[in-house]
């Protein structure tokens, strides 16, 4: 059951195993004991390639299950939801923005913000106005033009406008930067901050770009998390010797 | 904004694929719809040569033979039913329809059917619908001869035509009588005259000349003279019983008015075909008989449409699998917009049926237009009157069927997408 809390984001104790596929896709592991974003926050995650940043994110989203530990986003375990009520549930509370966006190809700026709107509870007559004044707030001006037909920029804005269509709790963006050059990189960074604190939703950024660090107030590294754990570890280790 | 925009959306982003499966879908449902129409249309357009005689009588090996030579013409009977027993046959019932006819002589391949004047004013060659004259009128005289509607196109005789006829059904020109095949003369000494062209009726008879039973009886008596070496133009006033010959009698019994099934006709028919010189036919019956015998082609014909069908629903999922690496990313971005795994599976279900309803309506349609021309065509050009109707039922159940087919089609690939994974597809593309 969902209980409120003035966390967006709160991970307790999380573990998860990815066994890989070979020697070239050793797999790894990531172990949290505690990550917490309040509503409204802003947190630039920063970790090398490889080191589980993504997965990370969809462990939050509740697209992959953990091993063991909880994830509360808007003080729901989103891992206790199963099937059509945990995807129901990212639908309505985590907006997600990726590094190649996943805009729906063939489908126009406009529809691209309306089919996050099909899958929430949002009333259908409210659909057109919201994803008309978000995507104008962001700089749209042709709604039916098709997403490949819109640059990277402009594909990155509708992306952000999906993200946030439905009101979310959180917003998770992946790389967000990564297919930008450096000036269009700390235009898409603002963009999405503007955007989220307008919405009032918290938002975590994942990437391994150190360039971005300079527009976080908050800002964390995963290693470092993650070496928490282990010194956590070590002290119970030590206090129970 | 809705699912259908999704599936829609999904169909337009693979267009070419799409449209050739959907034609793909739309021929064979459309061949499935044709040959079921083209099937009960063969057999409506038999059924209509038969006209209103309730029986037939001739001398013919068989009762399916007799009606193929009696009605449908396809070859000259071989054994003559004498005037004793024509007068007997006629004696034996109070007939609502008695009309003797002679077949064995022919013009220009098409068959010439002797008669008598009932057969214009009692016999009709549709039930229910009499003859029409499309000029002129019924022969009243000797050596008069009325046109099927076939027969003057193709001929282009226009009435008061004259034209000679030769003996035997041969292959044999007017006025050509070297071409004459050795079972066939040209009765050269005897002109008839067009007195009257009949309306089109989409039957056999359309393809037939008629003329008098007297004049008929005049030819062959003739060829009798010639043989005991008399050379006579005969006259009616020579005609002996032996030459008034016929191969065949039409009979109706006397029925309720608006019910084509006397009362009497099953006792009539088994009190003539006691009798071991004649061969009783129910015309009805032969036609049905007949199309029982080839319904085993008929099936193979349905077998070969549903095949197509089956390689239509195939290619779909064929299509649709084949679709599947780009449609792993749409799938897995939708899941992460919130759409549950089943949703997704009802998605592409969605958009299989679609492509299988869409199919099948394109099919029907079409068949239906080429099947309206197709008729409208050989009434004009050949006087044919195949008329498939394409009846609801028909077209309801190749479209059900169909769509099914096609839904039954679109399960492996929605599982496919219900089982994508959500994490691994939305890494980045390169």
């Amino acid at each position: 059951m969902s209980s409120p809390s003035s966390h967006a984001l709160e991970i307790t104790r999380l573990h998860f195993r990815y066994q890989g596929r070979g020697p070239n896709d050793p797999g790894f592991e990531l172990q949290l004991p505690s990550l917490t974003l309040a509503r409204g926050e802003e947190m630039l995650l920063i970790g090398r390639s490889g080191c589980g940043k993504s997965t990370l994110l969809q462990l939050i989203a509740g697209l992959v299950d953990p091993n063991s530990g909880t994830v509360h986003v808007g003080g729901q375990d989103i891992h206790a939801l199963k099937g059509a009520a945990r995807d129901r549930f990212r639908g309505r509370t985590v907006g997600m923005v990726f590094q190649t966006f996943n805009l729906l190809q063939g489908f126009s700026a406009m529809e691209n913000v309306l089919v996050a709107l099909l899958m929430s509870d949002v009333p259908k007559a409210q659909w057109a106005d919201r994803a008309q004044s978000l995507l104008r707030s962001l700089g749209i001006e042709r709604l039916d033009a098709r997403a490949e037909e819109l640059s990277v920029g402009q594909q990155q804005r509708v992306a952000v406008a999906r993200a946030l269509a439905c009101r979310p709790t959180l917003v998770l963006a992946d790389e967000p930067t990564a297919s930008l050059d450096p000036e269009n990189a700390v235009n898409a960074v603002r963009v999405l901050r503007d955007a989220c604190r307008e919405q009032g939703a918290a938002l975590l950024v994942v990437s391994h770009d150190p360039s971005l660090e300079a527009h976080f107030a908050r800002k964390e590294r995963l290693d470092e998390l993650m070496k928490r754990r282990a010194a956590h570890d070590s002290t119970r280790e030590g206090a129970s010797a | 904004m809705s699912d259908l925009t999704i599936v829609l959306r999904s169909l337009r982003a693979r267009l070419f694929s799409t449209t050739v499966v959907v034609l793909l879908v739309a021929v064979s449902a459309g061949l499935l719809l044709a040959i079921l129409s083209l099937r009960s249309a063969g057999e409506r357009a038999f059924e209509r040569g038969t006209g209103n005689a309730h029986l037939l009588v001739s001398r013919d090996g068989s009762p399916l033979v007799s009606v193929l030579n009696g009605l449908f013409y396809a070859n000259s009977p071989k054994a003559p039913i004498d005037r004793a027993k024509l007068n007997e046959l006629r004696e034996s019932f109070p007939w609502a329809m008695f009309v003797p006819t002679a077949i064995g002589d022919s013009y220009r391949s098409f068959p010439v059917v002797a008669t008598a004047p009932e057969f214009f004013s009692k016999f009709e060659p549709v039930l229910g619908e009499p003859w029409q004259f499309a000029d002129g009128r019924a022969f009243d005289k000797n050596f008069e001869v009325v046109l099927g509607s076939s027969v003057a196109r193709e001929t282009g005789l226009r009435m008061g035509a004259k034209l000679v006829l030769t003996h035997g059904s041969g292959k044999s020109r007017e006025g050509a009588g070297d071409e004459a095949d050795e079972h066939s003369h040209v009765h050269k000494e005897y002109e008839f005259t067009v007195v009257g062209i009949l309306k089109p009726t989409g039957s056999p008879h359309d393809r037939a000349l008629f003329s008098d039973l007297e004049s008929s009886w005049m030819l062959h008596a003739h060829d009798r003279f010639e043989r005991s070496g008399k050379e006579k133009l005969v006259t009616a006033a020579d005609l002996v019983d032996d030459d008034r010959n016929v191969t065949g009698v039409l009979l109706r019994l006397p029925s309720r008015e608006g019910s084509n099934t006397p009362p009497a006709l099953v006792s009539q028919y088994d009190k003539l075909r006691r009798d071991g010189s004649i061969t009783v036919a129910i015309p009805s019956n032969e036609v049905q008989r007949l199309f029982s015998i080839v319904k085993s082609i008929d099936v193979l014909f349905l077998a070969m449409a549903g095949a197509t069908l089956l390689s239509s629903g195939v290619a779909i999922l064929l299509s649709m699998v084949n679709s599947m690496s780009e449609r792993r990313r749409q799938v897995a971005i939708l899941r992460v917009l919130g759409a549950s795994q089943a949703r997704i599976f009802w998605l592409v279900l969605t958009e299989s049926t679609i492509v299988g309803l869409v199919g099948a309506t394109v099919g029907i349609a079409v068949c239906a237009t080429v099947l309206f021309a197709a008729t409208a065509w050989l009434l004009n050009a050949h006087g044919i009157v195949i008329a498939p109707e394409l009846d609801a039922r028909s077209a309801v159940l190749v479209a059900m069927g169909t769509t099914l087919l096609a839904a039954i089609a679109g399960i492996v690939p929605s599982v496919l997408a219900y089982r994508t994974s959500v994490a691994r597809n939305l890494r980045p593309i390169g």
